[in-house]
């Protein structure tokens, strides 16, 4: 190609004239890569042969077997709502308490953070800066971290977990919506506006039509996230089904914590299912 | 009925659109605008109903002074004027319908907008509009699913709907193709003589404006540098108009 330019007595173009050999930039980019990953493999210790293949039959084998009877209440003392599928429930429901509480915040809160609404006055143009300044922060952490916390200085439990998780949520479901605000079209409000319509009016006409499907569209892909994020909260401190899979693990119970994780990945093939049909029907 | 006065407009990035553009419009004039792109036109016609607040100069319409205006006051003119636009403009996820009513809102208190709850009367006049603009088997389609010919005749039906004394028109046709065109403007002009509504429209093609166009006003760089009867536009006035370099070209021929 550069040849081109050079049999014509042009300038050849930098990015041309350029070969592996002589290419600087690419060789110190691959070399960097190299040294990385060498000092990744002996900082981490990281050896396939550390990795116990004596035992994986076994496991796999109990694995292979889930004890369907932790679905149920375990003794008279227990209710269903202490077996694996009455957890599971419950889990299912600390998302959805959790993403509504965050839609309630998050909901006034983005218009405060949508860009085309605050940046025509220096107080609402500092007002969008903190809103979204706190939407990011909130966004940032972790939720596992988030649910840690909470675990920490709430006790363990459900309500450790629908706190953390709201908190996460009012980050990511703000930055959704402010962004859904800032995508909307002038020209119906500029139209409805020439009739003589008033400001509310102009939101009741012009915005609102533009925001009720992609903010439902926007809920049910976080309600979908977080019903799937639940039942690893409860690992960590956050209640749930989490926390008796986790049991489970620790007692070598496999058979039970195959059946519990079937019961996750059931839940979240069918909430993934529902999800994307609702959001395919909103588009 | 339509008085402007010294009426500059600069944007607060420095352009100046408008420069001391003074005009008189008289009751059942349709006024075509034209001038090349970035001459004032748009700015111009949102300048007379205010959704573009003019730097200077006035705007009075029907004795009523529109720069003047607050709040209240500034929404009972606007009522009067219907404004239709390139793109339409219209609430594309409602149906057809809601869009024409929205066209009284202007009429209608916060309340009874919130409620959904449209007036017999008004609903009667969505309907009779509708079917003035030849739209009536769209009514429960959504605005989105129209032809843009289709759409501008929702904005014409919804601008109807505020039963204005003044139409503003920006480029209404300038998304559509020719003889779309025509069966748009053919709306603006039946409204101009049989309900008496005065027209202001900005145009692209002079074919049109002569077509359509009881008087011309051309912009340039924010100037009047002609105001006058269609027919007066000659190859000289043409080139001060649009520039040494220009050539005029037509629309094509009024399909009927
Ligand atoms: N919101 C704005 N902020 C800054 N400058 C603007 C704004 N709107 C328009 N202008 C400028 O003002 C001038 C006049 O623009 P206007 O849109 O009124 O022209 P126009 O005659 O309608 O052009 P067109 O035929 O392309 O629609 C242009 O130079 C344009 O760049
Ligand atoms: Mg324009």
């Amino acid at each position: 190609m550069a040849d081109y330019f050079r049999a014509r007595g042009l300038a050849v173009p930098p990015e041309l004239d350029r070969h592996w050999y002589t290419d600087w930039r690419r060789l110190i980019t691959v070399s960097t890569a190299l040294v990385v990953l060498g000092i990744g493999f002996q900082l981490t210790d990281f050896d396939p042969r550390h990795l116990q293949f004596d035992y994986a039959p076994k496991i796999l084998a109990q694995l292979a077997r889930p004890d369907v009877s932790v679905c149920g209440p375990q003794n008279e003392y227990e209710t269903w709502l202490d077996g694996a599928c009455g957890l599971m429930v419950v889990t299912i429901f600390l998302g959805i308490v959790a993403t509504l509480i965050a839609v309630v915040i998050a909901l006034p809160l983005s218009f405060l953070a949508a860009r085309n609404l605050m940046t025509g006055h220096p107080v609402t143009a500092a007002i969008y800066t903190l809103v979204r300044f706190v939407f990011t922060v909130m966004r940032s952490i972790d939720v596992l971290i988030v649910v840690i916390l909470a675990a920490v200085i709430f006790g363990i439990g459900t309500a450790a977990g629908i706190m953390a998780l709201a908190f996460h949520n009012v980050g990511v479901i703000g930055k959704l919506y402010s962004e859904a605000i800032e995508g909307i079209e002038t020209g119906p409000i500029e139209a409805i506006t020439a009739t003589g319509a008033n400001r509310l009016q102009v939101i009741w006409t012009a915005v609102v039509p533009q925001l009720v499907n992609p903010f439902i569209s926007f809920t049910i892909y976080r309600l979908d996230t977080n019903v799937r994020l639940a039942p690893i909260l409860g690992y960590v401190g956050g209640g749930g089904i989490g926390v008796m899979l986790f049991q489970n693990i620790q007692l070598l119970n496999y058979r039970a914590t195959s059946f519990i994780i079937l019961l996750i990945i059931a839940t979240v093939a069918v909430m993934d299912f529902l999800s994307a049909q609702v959001r395919k029907r909103l588009a | 009925m339509l008085v402007i006065q010294h009426l500059t407009k600069v944007y607060p990035n420095g352009t100046h659109a408008l420069d001391d553009v003074s005009l008189d419009v008289a009751s059942g004039e349709f006024v075509v605008l034209i001038g090349l792109s970035g001459s004032g036109k748009s700015t111009l016609l949102r300048c007379i109903n205010r959704l573009v607040e003019p730097t200077s100069g006035s705007v009075v319409f029907d004795g009523q002074d529109v720069t003047a205006a607050g709040g209240g006051e500034l929404r009972r003119i606007r009522r009067q004027m219907g404004m239709i636009f390139q793109q339409f403009n219209l609430v594309k996820r409602t149906s057809v319908f809601s869009n024409v009513l929205a066209g009284r809102l202007g009429y209608r208190t916060t309340v009874a907008t919130f409620s959904g709850h449209a007036s017999r009367d008004d609903v009667q006049l969505a309907f009779e509009n509708l079917q003035r603009v030849g739209i009536l088997d769209k009514t429960y389609q959504r605005a989105d699913a129209l032809s843009g010919g289709q759409q501008q005749r929702v904005g014409i039906a919804r601008a109807l709907m505020q039963k204005p004394r003044l139409m503003l028109a920006d480029e209404p046709v300038a998304s559509l193709d020719p003889a779309t065109s025509h069966s748009v403007m053919k709306y603006l002009e039946e409204i101009n003589k049989k309900d008496d509504i005065t027209v202001i429209c900005s145009l692209h093609f002079l074919s049109l404006a002569r077509r359509y166009g009881t008087r011309v006003v051309a912009l340039n760089a924010g100037r009047v540098v002609f105001d006058g009867a269609p027919a007066e536009i000659d190859e000289r006035r043409f080139k001060e108009i649009y520039g040494e370099d220009a050539v005029e070209v037509e629309i094509g021929p009024v399909a009927s």
